[in-house]
């Protein structure tokens, strides 16, 4: 009996499934019917409302997914396959270099695109981050994320380096500097300086002219000093004995927060929220953001909003898109989810510059963000492989050293590595 | 149900319709097997087919993903692969952790369903347990086994620190590493495996058993000679699988990686498997030529592994 | 019946599925407590009262119950097709005989072998290009066979079937359907009963295909639970609350199941 009623209940669910597959059409009307995909937290829910709400003859679709390394997996299958992307797909800057790689499959927004998305809205290096080799407008900058140093104030106190905000300037004049007061505070206490080496790295590698390219797609992973320099300096670091070697976002390193594990890191404008949630409430008021940033600043993350080829109303899309990143709707979508907007304008506006985060040791963290995404210049050229390289070749390379190889074998690992990715 | 849509055979009483009743009959024994393979075949053709001769054409082209211009190179793609260390390196991981998860799988999950098959209160109950870890979602999962086998904060390091053993680094080191993936393995797995054993050691007829206990056969006695050699097309059923299943590994050791997402299979590739060079080929490197034949390398490989257990496990079964 | 077994069975069976238990219960007491324990030495071993309040927000983030029904649909109409057509071709497979059998079965244990990582471009070309994409039938229909469940039935059959049973039902002139309606699928019970269960896990806990494959709007338990992770920081306690949550219908279906699971297999050859 209870067979027959089990055989019952799956022969009507899948009864149920055909039903509900076939009654999803479109529905026949004139509107035109846009979707975009976003990843993480992008704060357009109400903005997207608004909207339809002003243009009645438009209908917005959004299709989420959690996080970034999905949601580009998604991406490229598509692209692949030559169909099912959304009008608007967003980007994020880890996959820029992947994406402008086919940036033949985009649309150049600055054809398509309002002219009132001109370069000016931008901070420069957004804007031409942007931009394809060939250079076609393949994206919009919707948001930012500048660079900082956080610090424990207590742990920085206990050996007797400076904590306050003045007296860290000093210490993250610039690298060197850095480092140097690492092997202090490691001599001190016995406890490592930073948590990962790879973020480090990576901050200093994204403030040089060149990178891992030149401007014409020549890999110069082996040739371009600064490299070298950058992996050196790190791998000192590591044999100092400064870092905490725990892998960025992993499970350790979340619990590396709460056991105060390491003095510094490096703190993106988004990265604040999870400092909080993963040092817990009983680290409140020993964390601190410097205005300071080694040798400059820096961005980590971010994205765009691109116009595939695919989509069948590109111009409705890039309106959208260009509607999307205006000033005045970062600003709203910063104020409901927190992504630090890359608009000129927005950087001005007293809703940012008057954030305050009462975690942190000193809560004025929106106006000192945005004077140090003011502080960048230029965006360093990516080639084609960069982000593999960065991600795949340069951050396994890297935690192999602090896994106990040594810098020389690792730095051969990573240029072994970076010409396979390159091929 | 669709059953009833294929050729039933009704009962007609009048002479002259016997001769037409045989030929149906006839047409039943021949077409039959055919109608009841055809389903299986029909969908592969649709859903499997294409991709397969598709990964098979890429194969020969330098093909990036994406790419509207894929330069023809042959067998380029297989000689490269040929000489690709970062292969090799895979294909012994692969058989590494495949070695270290199989052997003992097959083993326990026998051992558990003759447990399983004994006269237990809580029967159900019994069975249904060993299958728990299937249930696990991968997320579970990842989570699970990441904060085991933390390096730092790990469970199984707290409790090897606290015998004095001391931490071991499950990321870093290789032969660890695979250890540890294998126990992720053999977690879902082993319950599994021995359900399938114990439906297997169900279906002997009690007859037989209960001849040789009459003619004085101890247990293991009777399980070495009457269950196992009954068992045969079971084990050969799961030998198969699991070798098929433990070359193609890639779930546990993509999830192991302290970098969420990574698919590089550690810090030097110490954990990378075949299938997560693949898929690091194709999806992050975006090489789908060399990926696609990196794809029929290993189906090669499992073919000739899963042909080598055959005989030897018929050998073994015997 | 034989006799009941000894204290030693009892313990080692209690102690392989503690093994087996405790990881997931784990994942059960994180959010019953709170991140918190993540970092402790010694986790507790009795659930605190959290669950709830995470399970709710689990609720107010996600559209739990559109995807559970979404799944529910997707895995059960794979596990039924599943179970369908691998017993009838398992049984044909077993016992009877046709030209090219050998050959064919061949070729089913063959597909197996094939990494199926990157079929997933071609497959989702051909999804949209039946205009399937999006549509929950891009799930089902990739997945209506399984070479798996074929070679296992198969495999099955060959044992639990005696020949002489069917050598005598032919002779007194009965039909191959109702040979094997009658003889094949009662014995058969407890196979298809294990390997509808797994077919339903194992499509229960798919990802990467309904990711491709599916709206997501209209999304799979596993796509929704995704989205819990949105952001920068990984609130375990709450992935950990979506994930107990979603294999509440797979304990369901445990109980529901179980008892084929134990149905001896004599009945169903008796009563052919």
């Amino acid at each position: 009996m209870r067979q027959r009623l089990l055989a019952t209940a799956i022969a009507t669910a899948v009864v149920a499934g055909l039903v509900t597959a076939c009654g999803a059409g479109d529905a026949a009307d004139s509107k035109i019917h846009l979707t975009i995909a976003t990843f993480g937290e992008f704060g357009y829910e109400d903005l997207l409302k608004q909207y339809q709400t002003e243009h009645p003859n438009i209908v917005v679709t959004q299709h989420k997914v959690g996080q970034a390394a999905p949601h580009h997996k998604e991406l490229f299958t598509k692209l692949a396959a030559g169909s099912g992307l959304d009008d608007v797909e967003a980007i994020e800057e880890g996959y820029r270099a992947q994406v402008m790689a086919k940036a033949d499959k985009f649309n150049d927004l600055s054809k398509i695109g309002p002219a009132d998305a001109g370069p000016d809205r931008w901070l420069p290096w957004k804007y031409e981050g942007g931009k394809s080799k060939d250079g076609k407008l393949i994206g919009y900058g919707t948001d930012i994320g500048p660079l900082a140093m956080c610090y424990r104030t207590d742990l920085l106190q206990t050996a007797g380096l400076p904590s306050d905000p003045d007296g860290v300037k000093a210490l993250f004049s610039s690298w060197q500097s850095y480092f140097d007061a690492g092997k202090t505070y490691v001599q001190k206490t016995g406890k490592p300086w930073f948590d990962t080496s790879t973020q480090i790295f990576n901050a200093m590698h994204n403030q040089h002219d060149v990178g891992y390219y030149d401007q014409n797609d020549n890999l110069v992973v082996a040739t371009n000093p600064d490299i070298k320099k950058d992996w050196d300096a790190v791998t000192q670091a590591i044999a100092d004995k400064e870092s905490a070697k725990l892998v960025s976002f992993g499970n350790e390193w979340q619990a590396g927060f709460k056991t105060s594990a390491f003095a510094t890191t490096v703190c993106p404008a988004w990265m604040l929220g999870s400092i909080e949630q993963n040092s817990g409430p009983d680290n409140k008021g020993k964390w601190a953001v410097s205005s300071a940033f080694p040798d400059g600043g820096g961005n980590w993350g971010g994205s765009y909003l691109t116009v595939p080829l695919q989509s069948k109303h590109p111009k409705e899309a890039a309106e959208l898109a260009a509607w999307l990143t205006a000033p005045q709707q970062q600003i709203k979508a910063f104020v409901a989810k927190g992504p630090f907007p890359s608009q000129v304008q927005a950087l001005q506006s007293p809703e940012l510059l008057n954030t305050t985060n009462a975690y942190f040791a000193d809560p004025k963290t929106g106006a000192l963000y945005a004077d140090l995404a003011k502080k960048l210049t230029k965006a360093q050229y990516k080639g084609p492989a960069d982000g593999q390289i960065q991600d795949d070749v340069f951050a396994p390379a890297l935690q192999a050293v602090e896994q106990g190889k040594s810098a020389a074998d690792g730095w051969q690992q990573a240029v072994a590595g970076a010409q396979k990715a390159a091929k | 149900m669709t059953l009833t849509r294929l050729p039933a055979r009704r009962p007609e009483a009048t002479a002259p319709v016997v001769a037409r009743r045989d030929r149906l009959d006839k047409l039943d024994l021949k077409v039959s097997p055919y109608l009841y393979v055809a389903p299986f075949f029909a969908v592969f053709a649709l859903v499997g087919m294409f991709p397969l001769l598709y990964t098979a054409y890429v194969s020969l082209f330098d093909w990036r993903l994406g790419d509207d211009t894929a330069k023809f190179v042959g067998v380029g793609n297989y000689t490269e692969l040929l000489a690709d260390p970062q292969f090799w390196n895979a294909l012994v991981n692969t058989i590494s952790i495949f070695l270290l998860s199989s052997v003992p799988q097959v083993i326990v999950a026998i051992a558990v369903a003759v447990l399983l098959n004994t006269n237990l209160r809580l029967r159900t109950g019994f069975r249904m347990g060993v299958l728990v870890p299937y249930v696990a979602s991968l997320v579970a999962v990842g989570i699970i086994f990441g904060n085991l086998f933390g390096v730092n904060y790990g469970l199984v390091n707290s409790v090897l620190d606290f015998v004095g053993i001391g931490k071991i680094d499950w990321q870093a080191d290789r032969l660890a590493s695979h250890l540890a993936i294998a126990t992720m393995v053999d977690w879902r797995w082993t319950g599994y495996n021995a359900l399938i054993v114990l439906a297997a050691m169900q279906a002997i007829p009690p007859e037989l058993n209960e001849a040789a206990l009459i003619d004085g056969a101890g247990p293991w006695r009777r399980f070495t000679s009457i269950t196992l050699p009954m068992l045969r097309p079971t084990v050969i059923f799961v030998v198969i699988t699991s070798t098929i299943g433990g070359l193609q590994i890639f779930t546990e050791p993509k999830l192991f990686s302290a970098m969420p997402g990574s698919d590089t299979g550690g810090s030097t590739n110490q954990f990378q498997t075949v299938t997560l060079y693949l898929y690091q080929s194709a999806f992050d490197n975006q090489q789908l030529g060399y990926a696609s034949a990196i794809a029929w390398m290993l189906f090669l490989v499992i073919v000739l592994a899963a042909i080598g257990n055959y005989f030897i496990t018929r050998r073994l079964s015997r | 019946m034989t006799r009941r077994p000894g204290f030693l069975v009892y313990g080692l069976l209690i102690a392989f599925i503690l093994g087996s238990v405790f990881p997931l219960y784990w994942s059960f007491l994180v959010p019953s407590h709170g991140n918190d324990i993540l970092t402790d030495k010694v986790p507790p071993l009795l659930p605190g009262g959290n669950f709830l309040s995470n399970a709710q927000q689990v609720l107010d983030t996600i559209p739990f119950w559109h995807a559970m029904v979404n799944s529910v649909i997707v895995s059960g109409s794979v596990a039924l097709s599943v179970v369908v057509f691998s017993t009838l071709a398992g049984f044909a497979f077993a016992k009877l005989r046709f030209k090219g059998s050998n050959v064919l079965f061949v070729l089913v244990v063959l597909t197996m072998a094939v990494p199926t990582q990157l079929g997933i471009i071609p497959l989702y070309m051909a999804m949209s290009e039946f205009g399937w994409a999006g549509h929950l039938q891009a799930v089902i229909v990739p997945n209506l066979v399984s070479a798996f469940g074929v070679f296992w039935m198969r495999q099955y059959l060959a044992d639990a079937v005696p020949s002489e049973l069917i050598e005598a039902a032919r002779s007194d002139g009965c039909s191959m359907i109702r040979i094997f309606w009658h003889v094949a699928v009662p014995a058969a019970r407890p196979a298809a009963a294990m390997l509808g269960l797994f077919t339903f896990m194992q499509s229960w806990n798919d990802f990467l295909w309904p990711l491709i494959a599916l709206d997501q709007n209209n999304p799979t338990i596993q796509l929704a639970l995704e989205q819990l992770q949105a952001g920068y920081y990984v609130n375990y306690a709450l992935v950990l609350a979506g994930t107990t949550l979603a294999t509440i219908p797979i304990f369901l279906l445990f109980v529901a199941v179980g008892r084929q699971l134990v149905a001896g297999i004599m009945q169903g050859a008796v009563k052919g």
